[in-house]
């Protein structure tokens, strides 16, 4: 038994030292990178915006009136005035903070979905694997939308119904990936090793696997954080968006009333504002998986 | 001494990574003749598998780069023939069997297809009748049992030891003067090994070409070898036939070398005491030290190894060394 | 084995699945959805009235029997009426399935051709400027909300420049192809992002194999490495991946569809979204769920024919 625990603390340490190395060289990798420090500056910058905003900061007085309905741009509104003869570029501030909120209450959420379940149904195998297997495969076979539309059917709408429904839809790739890695982890040594000093299940799938397969998540993570934006348009057109706040969703689907006429600007700013940063998570999802996923090194 | 087939002349390849440029192989001079083997033996990372791919003209590029030297091939250097050429040599006049038989082979082709690709390719005048006989030869030849059957499987369906016998079989199609062999027994069982060198020592014999045997293995060195050339970070350490090596190791690195194979005394039937290593590691090629780059490890290291580079020279006939201080 | 019985084996795992769809969706609809006769007679409505409605609806059968019936649907495909319309839903799919494919399946033929060729070309270039560039534009292409380059595409060819038709379909062959060159186009914009990145991606994973080695090493030229030896490698994914797109061809395109007014699946399930038509919107997700799933049977037993290391177990 003694000796089970020397060779443990050792393998432990080992592994320890070893994805340490692995994350901080990713990190070096990573801040390498000129655009993935510009894609990292432009997110910091939406976060600030969006806090900012939503303590009212800036564009707490988005519903003013500042101009005549649909002035376009000019010194003054630099991106021109909606149907009310508001600012376009005070909504779309404002809008930043549902965009970003909408991404990571998402993100987050199928993140947890898809560790839980991908986890168990990987390390517990057998009957329970079965069973989560059967439920993803069954979930991925009825097509996103679908589900969106009944859950804020079911949900009603607002935010808190945005957040939910998208979250529910995004869960069965990183579930899947989960599942897959933890299964390839469980029968390594190291974790034999936990058992031998009486590591619980527990135990063993959190502070053993689950570090193994983080990147997976990082990844994930900001992958939904920019589908999650580009997806709330669509709610919006569907008429299952946000309601009585500006999101760039809805600035997009007036839009489709507002082309014919000649006004451009709010299509323009609030699709500007959103390719802005989902351009930036796109690469910065590209420069994590190059950085992380060992793999894909030395390509 | 047979006829040289083959002379490398003071190669130099470097490769370009994030930590500056590494020189993999620095001022490599061997030559391969008729029916002779040239082992080049070391670890990983002293440059001997760059060396081999330089030849063939295959490394990398970006990021490696052959930045100096010559191959003669029959007296033409093949660094400066243009790529058509060279593909007219590769797999035709000088052919390359890799460490992985389990993946060097494409695996949606059959192995008869992939056989048969090398014959239409330089062998144009066969039909493709004559091309599935001669595929069917050629897996007879290296010893593929019922060859009729086994030609038109798929790479997956063989085992290491048969896919590296496809391997070769490819490799000596066309009859090469030169077959360059990449580790072509590491990944394979000790028993399948053998076979395999064998295999290799028979086929020599019958088709007469040269053979460079790049390995970190020196039983398979003793095995087919006629010379040796050690390297150590991107250079020759030393040089000899494989008899005088043996017995006469005189850079420090090739006796390390040697006492570290394990052997086994027939008359007592114990394994030697204590199996000898090699104490240190090798340097980052990005952080080589002033003078010898065997220094940090050498028991025998003067003032002069840290001072000074030493050069490859001749100590006795046919017996080169890169030391200043050799073995008596 | 056998491939039949692998294909009767893949079937028959189909039936829990296929009981599970129709569970999630029953359970969306029928149960945690709530009683939709307030819906449908508003707020005005009697008891009586409200409960005649769901005696005619069949909803105040015993949910087992409810759930029956949708499970009944996914086979017989006879979906019941609209609420809105009080048309057969089979009928409003058999005549919106054309619209949508004479849309969907120029779409998807040529994005698949443009972005393979593409990606073998990217491939053949890797790591230069032209590949950096092609990745850039690709992701560059995905930042961009689709609505908005259907909002600005209609406004901007077919209304500003008037290249093309604004909105409107013509159900005659060959005049139906004024009216889908625009929306073909916006979908050829709108697919050739993700999937030119997967299929570069696909081809990068083979070119570094170590068979692609043996095959220089043998003294074949670059291209026909890429066309014969990667290619043939790289179809293997590529099959999979372009297959089970299918089934969302017949679905249609949701939002082109009604924005530039082809009768088709996507528009049908747009509408009844907006009106709340859940007879309808529960039929186009059973069909959808129902084509996927024989989709998936379909690629996993191609998977098996195209790919000689697959063997049956």
């Amino acid at each position: 038994m003694e000796n089970a625990q020397v060779v443990t603390a050792n393998m432990t340490q080992n592994k320890e030292q070893k994805s340490k190395s692995l994350w901080r060289h990713a990190f070096e990798t990573l801040m390498k990178d000129k655009m993935a420090v510009a894609a990292i500056a432009i997110f910091i910058i939406y976060s600030i915006i969006a806090l900012l905003t939503s303590v009212d900061i800036i564009a707490g007085d988005w519903a003013k009136e500042v101009g005549a309905s649909y002035s376009p741009p000019s010194v003054e509104n630099w991106f021109g005035t909606d149907i009310f003869g508001r600012s376009v570029v005070a909504k779309t501030l404002k809008g930043t903070q549902v965009a970003m909120s909408i991404g990571l209450f998402t993100a987050t959420l199928s993140a947890i979905i898809g560790i839980i379940l991908g986890s168990i149904a990987g390390y517990y195998g057998g009957k329970v694997d079965e069973i989560i297997v059967w439920f993803y495969t069954t979930f991925s076979s009825i097509p996103g939308i679908m589900l969106l539309v009944a859950i804020t059917f079911i949900l009603g709408k607002g935010l808190v119904a945005v957040y939910l429904a998208l979250g529910l839809t995004s869960w069965v790739s990183l579930c899947r990936l989960i599942r897959g890695e933890v299964i390839r982890h469980k029968d390594r040594e190291y974790v034999h090793a936990a058992t031998a000093i009486g590591g619980g299940d527990f135990r063993k799938l959190f502070m053993h696997i689950l570090p193994n397969v983080l990147h997976i998540v990082i990844i994930n993570f900001s992958l939904q954080f920019q589908v999650a934006i580009k997806s709330e348009v669509i709610l919006s057109y569907l008429g299952l968006g946000v309601q009585g706040r500006p999101s760039w969703g809805t600035m997009i689907d007036d839009a489709k009333l507002e082309l014919a006429r000649g006004v451009w600007w709010q299509l323009a700013a609030a699709t500007f504002a959103m390719f802005v940063i989902v351009l930036s998570l796109n690469i910065l999802g590209d420069a994590l998986r190059d950085a992380l996923d060992p793999k894909l090194k030395g390509k | 001494m047979s006829e040289k087939v083959l002379e490398v002349k003071n190669l130099k390849v470097e490769f370009n990574t994030d930590r500056g440029v590494a020189t993999a192989v620095n001022g490599v001079n061997f030559d391969v003749y008729k029916g002779k083997t040239i082992g080049i033996v070391g670890e990983s990372g002293s440059g001997k598998s760059v060396s081999a791919l330089s030849i063939m003209r295959l490394i990398p590029n970006p990021p490696g780069r052959i930045s100096g030297g010559e191959i003669l091939f029959n007296g033409e250097n093949l660094l400066n023939i243009p790529m058509e050429d060279m593909r007219r040599i590769r797999g035709n006049k000088i052919a390359m069997i890799f460490q992985e038989p389990m993946t060097s082979l494409n695996p949606v082709f059959t192995v008869g297809n992939q056989i048969e690709e090398v014959l239409e390719l330089h062998q144009s005048h066969l039909s493709p009748k004559d091309r599935r006989e001669k595929a069917v030869d050629m897996l007879r030849l290296v010893g593929i049992p019922s060859p009729e059957k086994r030609v038109t499987e798929y790479p997956h369906q063989m085992s290491g030891g048969m896919r590296q016998r496809v391997m070769i079989a490819m490799a000596l199609s066309c009859e090469p003067d030169i077959l360059i062999a990449d580790e072509p027994t590491t990944a394979l069982d000790v028993t399948i090994q053998a076979q395999i060198l064998e295999l290799m020592n028979k086929l020599q014999k019958e088709l007469g070409m040269g053979i460079i045997m790049i390995t970190h293995d020196l039983g398979v060195v003793a095995e087919t070898c006629d010379d040796v050339a050690v390297m150590y970070c991107g250079q020759i350490v030393e040089h000899a036939d494989v008899k005088t090596l043996f017995n006469h190791p005189q850079h420090p690195y090739t006796k390390g070398l040697i006492e570290s194979i394990p052997s086994f005394d027939s008359t007592s039937g114990k394994s030697k005491e204590k199996l000898a290593t090699i104490e240190g590691m090798v340097p980052s090629l990005f952080d080589l030290p002033e003078g010898c780059n065997f220094q940090d490890r050498c028991a025998y290291a003067t003032e002069e190894c840290r001072s000074k580079e030493p050069s490859l020279r001749p100590i006795a006939s046919e017996h080169e060394v890169s030391c200043f201080n050799p073995l008596k | 084995m056998n491939i039949w019985v692998y294909v009767l084996r893949r079937l028959l795992y189909v039936i829990p699945i296929l009981l599970g769809v129709c569970l999630i969706i029953f359970v969306l609809f029928n149960v945690v959805a709530g009683d939709p006769t307030h819906l449908l007679l508003g707020k005005h409505a009697t008891a009586k009235q409200m409960a005649e409605l769901r005696h005619e609806l069949g909803l105040d059968r015993p949910w087992f029997f409810q759930y029956l019936d949708l499970v009944k649907s996914a086979f017989t495909f006879d979906f019941g009426r609209s609420w809105s319309t009080k048309q057969s839903i089979t009928t409003m799919i058999s005549e919106g399935a054309l619209p949508s494919l004479t849309l969907t399946i120029p779409g998807f033929v040529l994005t698949t051709i443009f972005s393979v060729s593409l990606s073998l070309l990217v491939a053949f270039y890797r790591g230069s400027f032209f590949d950096r560039f092609s990745v850039f534009i690709c992701v560059g292409l995905m930042s961009i909300s689709s609505l908005a380059y259907i909002l600005f595409g209609q406004w901007f060819f077919a209304y500003y420049l008037g290249w093309f038709e604004i909105s409107g379909y013509d159900s005659e062959f060959p005049n139906w192809i004024p009216y889908v060159q625009l929306p073909v186009l916006i979908w050829i914009i709108l697919s050739i992002g993700p999937d030119l990145r997967f299929f570069r991606t696909i081809m990068l994973d083979e070119v570094y194999q170590d068979y692609v080695r043996t095959a220089r090493s043998k003294g074949l030229g670059e291209k026909v490495i890429l066309f014969k030896h990667v290619l043939k490698n790289a179809m293997i994914p590529i099959i999979t991946y372009v297959v089970i797109q299918i089934p969302f061809l017949i679905l249609g395109a949701l939002l082109i569809e009604s924005f530039f007014g082809i009768p088709g699946l996507g528009g049908i399930t747009l509408n009844a979204i907006n009106s709340s038509d859940f007879p309808v919107i529960r039929a186009m997700t059973v069909l959808s769920a129902v084509a996927y799933i024989i989709f998936s049977v379909i690629t996993d037993v191609l998977y098996t024919i195209v790919d000689p290391r697959v063997r049956l177990k």
